[in-house]
């Protein structure tokens, strides 16, 4: 051997050394250093969470009747982790499948791509998949038929042409629209859980709820912990292929629990059928009537019994079921805020149905009294009254109700606000009886409502008028400067500009007539005027009732809190009710809405209230209000009824008829079939029952002065709140009287 | 070689030639004393891990009875050939240098022809009736390196280096073969016969001109291959897939491979999950487990101790052979032993490299170890012509 190779070869040598060592120390590198990591991430590979989502809780009107239930529908999942694995990353698959389902290629393949940030750097939104990479995507839900049985026998039978697809029965919701009642904005609905939320969840937390539909809105959302359930969480062991070789954790999922609602299937249909009657009269009227909204209320325990606004949506029909934002928009302004309920979610003044709390606000601060005669004159200060009142010379404050007269409260609140001005000019503070009894009412506040999105409205006062000026002020004086020179907005803006800090005498007779800057919802005038018919006591209302086991077993009552007691004598209370009776009956004077009540049977039920139109400025429309209570003749009133119907003619003319008519509806007068016959919901499931009991109870003792007063409804009259456990506590239904489909419930006596 | 050993070969002490056949066996100089038994031990140890391993990967598949007897079979095939290379004497071998190289060139043609088989995109296998398949190319290494050790050994004007003209006659010798398996294509195979091509000539004295040129030719056409596109894309995904490996967008097939591997390495630790217990291996997650990517399911189920060893037995294989090319009684015996590490080395390194995800992905079976017939009939018979050098190299 020459040198030459003698020196290579120990090149050579130390070469294959060095290519030895390289191996040993990236061996140490993985094997020792990282072995952490790398274990974690071969658990992470051959464990499989499949989580088994629990049928949701159904959401059951006061009588059990089921407003959502689930049904099995077909639904075809995607599993992408397997498309990817197909040499076209499963092009061809979704193309087949989109031809089979009859959805577009463009929407599936957009369906099962993940939400967030791709690693193309864009953005992915809606419609998308939010939920675990390794979890089958849903992307069609079939109905069930024989073409969708079909569809999944082919799915299945094909199964080399269809990788990583599968049809499964799987309970998806469903409408019932017992009666025809739809409650969409009551009930809310589902969608798929979203990524912000999710981050609030605990890891372990994550994995479960990833891709879950949680509640969105309504009673879906706000009941989401009850109806939500507990999924069943099942760890396997897989193999590459994704075969299932062994099982290492199974928990079963635990259905949702139910949630009776205070809502009765029937009044709410009842109230959707007045609300579109009423929008449609006003239109053909040559109204805009752009929407119209209702409340119907328990006076005694606060719940709420039908509650809605036209137009709505169909609750098949969800903001989530959009297929894009834009869409949703265009829905949103193309068909009227569908998805907004008016009866709560938007404030406007209320009109002359403020009244009853001016009226309040006025006995209370002592600017008026009951006994007392104040002027009714044609004009104050140059105005008349908004509904043409002509002057009556000094009236009393229940005929000054009866006939609605204005300037009645024109004059009174200006007295109002100078007497407060006195004060203030001797350095105490203005009473502004008005506004604080308005607030007592609960108005210019949160109602707190047990489903999201009430809105709280606006009570002006010297005080916060200052504040607002101050946020808008440069609003006002930009468009004094730039809206044409006289026009209506513009002089409007210029005085804001200059003076709108001050609360003027003016503003505050405005209020008292519910004109101006007072807003509120239907829903807050209904707890109002529940107020004034339960003597005294303000209910944060309640749409749900109970909640029970998917087994029937009653888990919580909810009763509805207690926010506030009217700060007004017995006395005084029990005037202005009268007064508001006179509405309806009186024919000297005559009441706003005796004619539209003249053929009603007073005999039976009696019912008082007060029409509201509150001018929109710059159109010959109005806010129209009806607000009423009523109950059997002779009881204490036990519901309230408020509509509002927006753009339309006057409260008498717009919105009182079709609360008349609710009445009918809800007690079965004038040929109307009755939804609660004698105020009571006719057949009780028991559990629901004994929680229907339990909450009037709870009602009655939440006003002690009300309950000797008047015999309340048939369930809790001739018993104590707290009946011993082996009385029958509730009214014995008949097996026969329970809608179909529901389980044969244990009976449950309360436990308070 | 060496005049001392020359020498001490040369001494005359009087032997009696025992007679019984133990003891001619037990005797100094026999042929059976004068094996490599620490290579031989460290090729048996690395069979039966190989063996295991096989088992194990194939476990999941529930057929791993019958491709460990397919394996032991092969083994035993191995021996056979092994000790019929070992036995004719190598100088006498070169005049068979011509049929076998000969045969090669045939076989690699007929991989080409209709007759051969595709797997993973490359024509390298003849199938043959019985489930048996053959690769020409692992045949072909053993032609290259008896041909091109024949090439540059033989003795022209009693020069002691190879002339430029020996090394160009080597490349146009080896050139025939590699078109053929670039033909294929087999980037691997062609990648171990640039490595053999290059050690050998190297190795054989002649000029450094020759290793600067070669190795900036080596330089040159990959840059050329790669700015032409002369590369299939899921050559160059195969080749590319290691160093992204760890980002999520590694969904290419060759990536998962890589990160899978990568993982149920790691996996093992310092002891292993235990032969047949590794997630990694009996999920299957990682392809080719029982050929190509067999080395992760001794990562994974034999940890860093398993693994390791078959690192450290695969470099005593090499140290050996290394020896034996040093203590070759000529050039020709050296530049055999040469070709064989040059080919096992590389070949070690890139299977080994590419189960750690150090290397890219090639089609290189792992010596002793992974399953497959050709290629452990081709290092068995490796190993015999190491032997064979042995054997007859002086003392």
């Amino acid at each position: 051997m020459t040198d030459r190779s003698r020196l290579r070869l120990v090149v050579l040598g130390v070469l294959v050394v060095s290519l030895v060592a390289t191996l040993l120390g990236r061996l140490w590198y993985l094997q020792v250093l990282n072995a952490h990591a790398y274990g974690v991430a071969a658990q992470h590979n051959q464990t499989r969470d499949i989580v088994t989502q629990p049928p949701r809780g159904e959401v059951l009107d006061d009588t059990g009747r089921p407003l959502i239930d689930n049904k099995t529908a077909l639904v075809v999942s995607v599993d992408r982790t397997a498309l990817q694995r197909q040499p076209d990353g499963g092009v061809a698959v979704l193309h087949r499948l989109s031809k089979l389902l009859h959805v577009p290629y463009k929407l599936l393949s957009h369906e099962i791509q993940q939400c967030g940030l791709a690693s193309s750097g864009k953005t992915i939104t809606r419609p998308c998949w939010a939920g675990s990479p390794y979890q089958p995507i849903p992307v069609s839900q079939l109905k069930p038929s024989v073409a969708a049985t079909m569809k999944a026998i082919q799915i299945k039978e094909l199964s080399e042409e269809y990788p990583g697809v599968s049809a499964q029965l799987q309970p998806v919701r469903n409408y019932p629209e017992p009666e025809g009642a739809q409650a969409a904005t009551i009930l809310g609905y589902t969608q798929q859980i979203g990524q912000t939320q999710l981050a609030k969840l605990s890891k372990a937390q994550q994995t479960i709820q990833l891709g879950t539909e949680v509640g969105a809105a309504g009673i879906e959302e706000s009941y989401q912990k009850y109806l939500r359930g507990t999924p069943g969480l099942k760890q396997i062991t897989v193999d590459a292929l994704g075969a299932q070789t062994g099982v290492t954790k199974n928990t079963q999922p635990i259905a949702g629990d139910d949630v009776v609602t205070n809502i009765d299937a029937k009044a709410q249909a009842d109230l959707e059928t007045e609300l579109q009657n009423a929008i449609t009269t006003a239109r053909n009227h040559g109204f805009t009537a752009d929407y119209d909204a209702g409340v119907v209320m328990n006076v005694r325990t606060g719940g709420i019994v039908a509650m809605g606004s036209n137009p709505s949506y169909s609750p098949r029909k969800p903001p989530s079921s959009y297929s894009s934002q834009a869409k949703y928009l265009q829905a949103e302004h193309k068909e009227g805020f569908p998805f907004l309920d008016k009866a709560f979610g938007t404030t406007n003044p209320p009109g002359s149905t403020f009244k009853m709390i001016s009226s309040s606000g006025l006995l209370g601060d002592g600017t008026m009294s009951t006994g007392g005669l104040y002027d009714c004159p044609t004009t104050f200060q140059k105005r008349t009254s908004f509904e043409k009142v002509p002057g009556l010379g000094s009236i009393t404050l229940a005929h000054a109700l009866i006939v609605s007269c204005d300037t009645f409260f024109f004059k009174l609140g200006w007295q109002d606000w100078h007497n407060d001005q006195t004060l203030i000019k001797e350095g105490k503070k203005p009473k502004q009886g008005v506004q604080a009894l308005a607030h007592d009412y609960g108005l210019g506040e949160n109602p707190d409502l047990d489903i999201p999105g009430a809105a709280a409205g606006h009570i002006a006062d010297r005080e916060n008028t200052k504040l607002l000026w101050e946020a808008n002020k440069k609003n006002y004086c930009e468009g004094a400067a730039r809206r044409p020179k006289g026009s209506y907005l513009q002089r409007l803006d210029a005085q804001d500009c200059k003076i709108g800090y001050i609360f003027l005498p003016g503003d505050q007779e405005n209020e008292d007539v519910g004109q101006g800057t007072v807003d509120v919802s239907p829903l807050q005038l209904a707890v109002a005027y529940s107020a004034l018919a339960n003597g005294g006591t303000v209910f944060k209302p309640r749409v749900a009732k109970a909640i029970l086991s998917p087994s029937g077993k009653l888990i919580r009552r909810i009763k509805a809190p207690v926010r506030d007691h009217i700060p007004l004598s017995q006395g005084d209370q029990d005037y202005i009710r009268n007064a508001l009776y006179g509405v309806t009956t009186s024919t000297n004077p005559m009441g706003t809405g005796t004619s539209v009540f003249a053929n009603f049977p007073m005999g039976q039920v009696k019912v008082g209230g007060k029409t509201g139109t509150a001018e929109l400025s710059g159109t010959q429309e109005n806010g129209s209000w009806f607000a009423s209570f009523g109950g059997p003749a002779g009881q204490a009133p036990q519901y309230v009824t408020v509509i509002e119907v927006d753009k339309s003619d006057q409260g008498a003319i717009s919105a009182a008829p079709f609360v008349k008519k609710m009445w009918d509806d809800l007690y079965g007068l004038q040929g109307a079939k009755a939804a609660l016959p004698n105020g009571v919901p006719p057949t009780l499931h028991t559990a629901i029952a004994a929680a229907v009991v339990a909450a009037a109870g709870g009602a009655k003792a939440g006003h002690p002065h009300h309950a000797g007063k008047s015999g309340s409804g048939k369930h809790s009259s001739g018993k104590g709140t707290s009946p011993p456990p082996s009385s029958p506590s509730s009214p014995t239904s008949s097996a026969g009287g329970l809608p179909p489909g529901l389980p044969a419930i244990p009976r449950r006596e309360p436990s308070e | 070689m060496t005049d001392l050993s020359a020498t001490k070969r040369a001494s005359p002490v009087k032997r009696q030639r025992p007679e019984s056949l133990t003891a001619r066996a037990l005797d100094r100089d026999s042929f059976l004393r004068r094996l490599d038994w620490v290579m031989l031990a460290a090729v048996a140890i690395l069979c039966v891990m190989g063996l295991a391993l096989v088992w194990a990967a194939t476990k999941p598949q529930g057929a791993s009875s019958s491709y460990v007897k397919k394996d032991v079979l092969d083994i035993v095939i191995g021996l056979i050939l092994a000790v019929v290379a070992a036995s004719i004497d190598y100088r006498t071998l070169r005049a068979y240098t011509p049929i076998l190289y000969g045969a090669s060139v045939l076989g690699l043609l007929v991989v080409l022809s209709p007759l051969g088989g595709r797997i993973n995109g490359a024509h390298s296998w003849i199938i043959l009736p019985g489930g048996f398949e053959i690769q020409p190319s692992e045949f072909a290494k053993v032609a290259v390196i008896l041909g091109m050790a024949f090439l540059l050994s033989e003795k022209r004007d009693s020069r002691p280096e190879p002339t430029n003209q020996d090394a160009w006659l080597c490349l146009a010798f080896a050139a025939v073969p590699v078109l053929l398996i670039l033909a294929q294509p087999d980037v691997g195979s062609i990648m171990v016969f640039g490595f053999i091509i290059f050690g050998m000539i190297a190795l054989s004295g002649i000029s450094a001109k020759w290793i600067f040129g070669m190795i900036l030719f080596a330089v040159v056409g990959s840059l050329l291959i790669d700015h032409l596109h002369l590369l299939k894309q899921y050559q160059l995904d195969r080749f590319t897939a290691f160093t992204h490996a760890n980002s999520a967008q590694s969904s290419s097939s060759f990536g998962y491979n890589v990160q899978q591997a990568r993982i149920a390495i790691g996996h093992g630790g310092i002891f292993g999950q235990g032969l047949g217990h590794g997630t990694q291996t009996q999920g299957q997650f990682v392809p080719e487990q029982q050929t190509d990517f067999i080395f992760s399911v001794a990562g994974e189920e034999l940890g860093l101790v398993g693994s390791g060893l078959i690192v450290l037995l695969s470099g005593v294989v090499l140290a050996r052979a290394l020896r034996i090319a040093r203590l070759a009684e000529d050039r020709f015996g050296m530049l055999v032993a040469v070709g064989i590490v040059c080919w096992f080395g590389f070949q070690i390194f890139e299977n080994i490299g590419m189960n750690l995800g150090i290397m890219p992905i090639t089609g290189l079976p792992l010596p002793f170890i992974s399953y497959g017939g050709t290629s452990m009939f081709a290092s068995m018979i490796a190993i015999g012509l190491l032997q064979n050098v042995q054997i007859r190299s002086a003392r």
